[in-house]
């Protein structure tokens, strides 16, 4: 679908970077219509992401970091920008920092949503930004050794671990707060969870002033993983593992990505397939989240029931893709398993029941009393944060903001369904919670849309070799946001570089601006609001920091005291 | 309140028996890989294709055998080893059910006897494969002539062919010149 032809889009944001930074653009290069790379001079990138980003409706993305000593003696920076204006399409901004001067300027300072990007570049790569303001480390853990940068191609091997340097924790839990404040920590992790985070609250009494959190504690080196062992037709498997819920999501990126990379027309038919099955996964992942806002409130007889028919989702996946999760069903050029008379038929009769049941269930959810209560005007979302920061999903467009890349950047099938975007106007967990509830009947609609018109044909091309050091986008709408993949082949049928962002990692940033001004017992709500992948935090510390005491209450009596709000812990 | 009673009352009884009675799985599930010996004839293309490294070839040529054996902990179930197999020896049945007391239990394997090479009677691939070659070759081959050629060269270790190929070309007259042929 996405070849070359004679359309060039991001040519006007092109010409509107050269008339306002003159002399600043020294390359530019479109791999794919609507995949534009231009290369600026180091010293003026700040400038030019910020112009993009602000003045040409520009989200940031995803920021990569690339090793590319052997091929041009200099690693290589990538701020991906998902154009929204008038014309919509990507622009990559590139920078190039010499070996042996390994620094950049920092373009956090002018557009804050790079903050992740920037500081998980100068632990993977060991380029330093000049004049970032949170200098702390973002992926590696404090024990690791200051020198060793994972992802350079010369640092290590996968299977490497390094000795730990030091037993204590070094990290430092930024507090905004200018008054005195009582800490407490949620977290940090349960070894069973994929993805453990730390919490600070601040509070003052029962009000959070101020939270910072912390990531990365099971960081799994997929990225290494993919690009030393893997061959580049397998990372799809991988990509499949890298969320449990929406892996079908990365999956869909990853091979998108090679795709557009390689300039392979995938067949309409595996488009519609795939289009099917991403849907398929929305739809479970977003009765997920409807049964947790039920049990985070207290309502748990609606999380029994929303997990009761969720089951049907799970059904279906198993009926076309031959497991409930993992479908494993990509590969680089299309899809391994059609979709037949007999699954096609059942498929709409499933989509029929779930329609009626979730119906009548979202019924009950929102005529119970308590509910409201809860869930109106928490947790709020300031548009202009969301502006600052490009969080993606649900949790956007329940700010207001129209940011859908099945519609803003079709890919797969969605250029065939016809399909408008949800947006709520109350920035809260409410808004939020609703955006998902029209979405899951979007994608109902969607699934009978692309059943219905079918294109015939191959569901996969085997036509296309592999090309060294290609490079280009893949991006697909999971349920929780963009997924965005940048990939790179390398000249040995493996990877150079894979840079696989999911979608939460976009939305952790805002969370501390969502949980300022709420109570604590409403923490796990806001948290769960933003459908983490699996924010599991096993068990809460509390530190009055006034009588320098300590106590370690449980999670579960954390979140139990989410759902009663009776016998405060912190008394 | 009275909704959600009523939604109690219309579902009753949501659970299953399992693991008490046995779970439906749809038709098309991918549970454990089975492997059929009879069938497979180590050319180790599932080895190749399994993104998880489940499924190992070891040769020892001291003892003149290849095994297989895949290991059903590493396995990924995304059924590669099935697409990618020319004899249908490895198929996805749909048991989940692999729970084993003991780690070594998740391994199967299957020992297959080498072929040695015609020339050096050295082992060099599996006798099944080899077989298998040449029964396509005898069911393919323009003239029985040919035919033999062929299964003699598919007999022969890599290393052999290469000499015996250095051995042929040298033998041959060359009667035109590489400029004549420009």
């Amino acid at each position: 679908m996405n070849v070359m032809s004679k359309i060039r889009v991001g040519a006007t944001h092109l010409a509107a970077l050269k008339a306002a930074l003159p002399h600043a653009v020294l390359d530019e290069a479109w791999q794919t219509d609507t995949q534009l790379t231009i290369t600026v001079k180091l010293n003026q990138l700040p400038e030019a992401v910020a112009y993009l980003y602000y003045q040409r409706e520009g989200w940031l993305s995803v920021v990569v970091g690339n090793d590319e000593r052997k091929l041009n003696g200099s690693f290589g920076l990538y701020y991906v920008l998902s154009m929204e204006g008038e014309e919509k399409g990507y622009v990559v901004v590139h920078a190039a920092v010499p070996e042996g001067k390994e620094e950049f300027p920092s373009v956090t300072p002018k557009v804050p949503a790079c903050v992740w990007g920037e500081r998980e570049v100068r632990d993977m790569f060991g380029l330093k930004p000049i004049g970032l303001p949170d200098e702390r480390r973002l992926v590696l853990p404090d024990d690791w050794p200051a020198d060793l940068h994972p992802l350079r191609k010369d640092a290590m091997d996968y299977r490497l671990r390094p000795d730990p340097v030091g037993d204590d924790e070094t990290y430092t839990f930024v507090n905004d707060s200018k008054q005195e404040t009582t800490v407490i920590p949620l977290g940090p992790l349960h070894i069973t969870s994929d993805e453990p985070g730390h919490f600070r609250l601040f509070v003052d009494g029962e009000d959070i002033i101020d939270a910072d959190y912390r990531m990365f504690y099971v960081h799994r080196g997929m990225e290494k993983i993919a690009e030393t062992r893997m061959g580049y037709d397998e990372v799809t498997f991988l990509a499949d593992r890298v969320c449990g819920i929406c892996g079908y999501a990365h999956s869909v990126a990853y091979t998108n990505s090679v795709e557009n990379a390689l300039g392979i027309v995938v067949p309409q038919r595996a488009q519609a397939i795939r289009t099917i099955l991403l849907e398929t996964e929305r739809l479970h992942s977003h009765l997920l989240n409807l049964g947790l806002a039920c049990h985070f409130v207290g309502f748990d007889t609606g999380f029994m029931q929303f997990f009761r028919v969720r089951e049907k989702s799970m059904t279906l996946a198993e009926m076309l893709t031959g497991s409930r999760k993992t479908y494993a069903i990509n590969l680089i050029g299309g899809v391994r398993r059609d979709i037949l008379g007999e699954q096609r038929t059942r498929t709409l009769q499933l989509i029929g029941e779930l329609r009626v049941e979730v119906g009548r269930l979202v019924e009950m959810l929102l005529s119970t009393a308590n509910v409201d209560g809860r869930v109106k005007g928490v947790g709020i979302l300031d548009p202009q944060i969301a502006r600052d920061y490009s969080p993606v999903g649900p949790l956007v467009r329940g700010s207001g903001h129209k940011r859908d890349t099945r519609v803003l950047h079709p890919f797969a099938g969605y250029g065939l369904v016809d399909l408008g975007i949800n947006v709520g106007e109350g920035c809260d967990v409410l808004s939020r919670t609703l955006v998902r509830v029209a979405e899951f009947f979007d994608s109902l609609s969607i699934i009978e849309q692309a059943l219905e018109n079918t294109p015939a044909g191959p569901i996969l091309t085997e036509d296309f070799t592999y090309q060294p050091y290609k490079f280009a986008l893949g991006f697909t709408e999971a349920p929780r946001g963009e997924d965005i993949h940048w990939s790179m082949t390398g000249d040995n049928q493996k990877l150079w570089r894979w840079r696989c962002r999911a979608s939460t990692y976009a939305n952790w940033p805002v969370l501390r601006y969502m949980l300022r001004g709420n109570t604590v017992s409403d923490a796990p709500l806001i948290v769960a609001s933003i459908d983490p992948c699996y924010s599991c935090t096993d068990r809460v510390t509390v530190v009055d920091v006034k009588k320098a005491t300590q106590k370690t209450v449980p999670y579960k009596e954390m979140e139990r005291y989410c759902r009663d709000r009776t016998d405060s812990p912190l008394k | 309140m009275f909704k959600l009673l009523k939604e109690i009352f219309r579902t009753g009884e949501a659970t299953v028996k399992y693991p008490f009675a046995p779970l439906h799985v749809e038709k098309d599930f991918r549970g454990k890989p089975e492997h059929d010996p009879e069938q497979c004839i180590a050319c180790a293309a599932c080895t190749v294709a399994c993104p998880p490294n489940a499924i190992a070839m070891a040769t020892d040529t001291d003892a003149g055998t290849r095994t297989w054996s895949i290991d059903y902990g590493r396995c990924i179930f995304c059924a590669r080893c099935e697409e990618v197999c020319p004899t249908d020896a490895i198929r996805l049945s749909t048991d989940f059910e692999l729970a084993v007391t003991t780690k070594a239990d998740l391994t199967r394997q299957a020992v297959f006897r080498l072929a040695r090479c015609e020339a050096c009677d050295e082992p060099f691939a599996a006798a099944k494969e080899v077989a298998y070659v040449q029964d396509l070759i005898d069911k393919t081959a323009p003239s029985a002539n040919e035919a033999a050629r062929r299964r003699r060269s598919v007999a022969t270790c890599p290393a052999c062919k290469r000499a015996r190929d250095v051995a042929t070309v040298a033998a041959l007259r060359f009667d035109r010149q590489p400029e004549e042929t420009r």
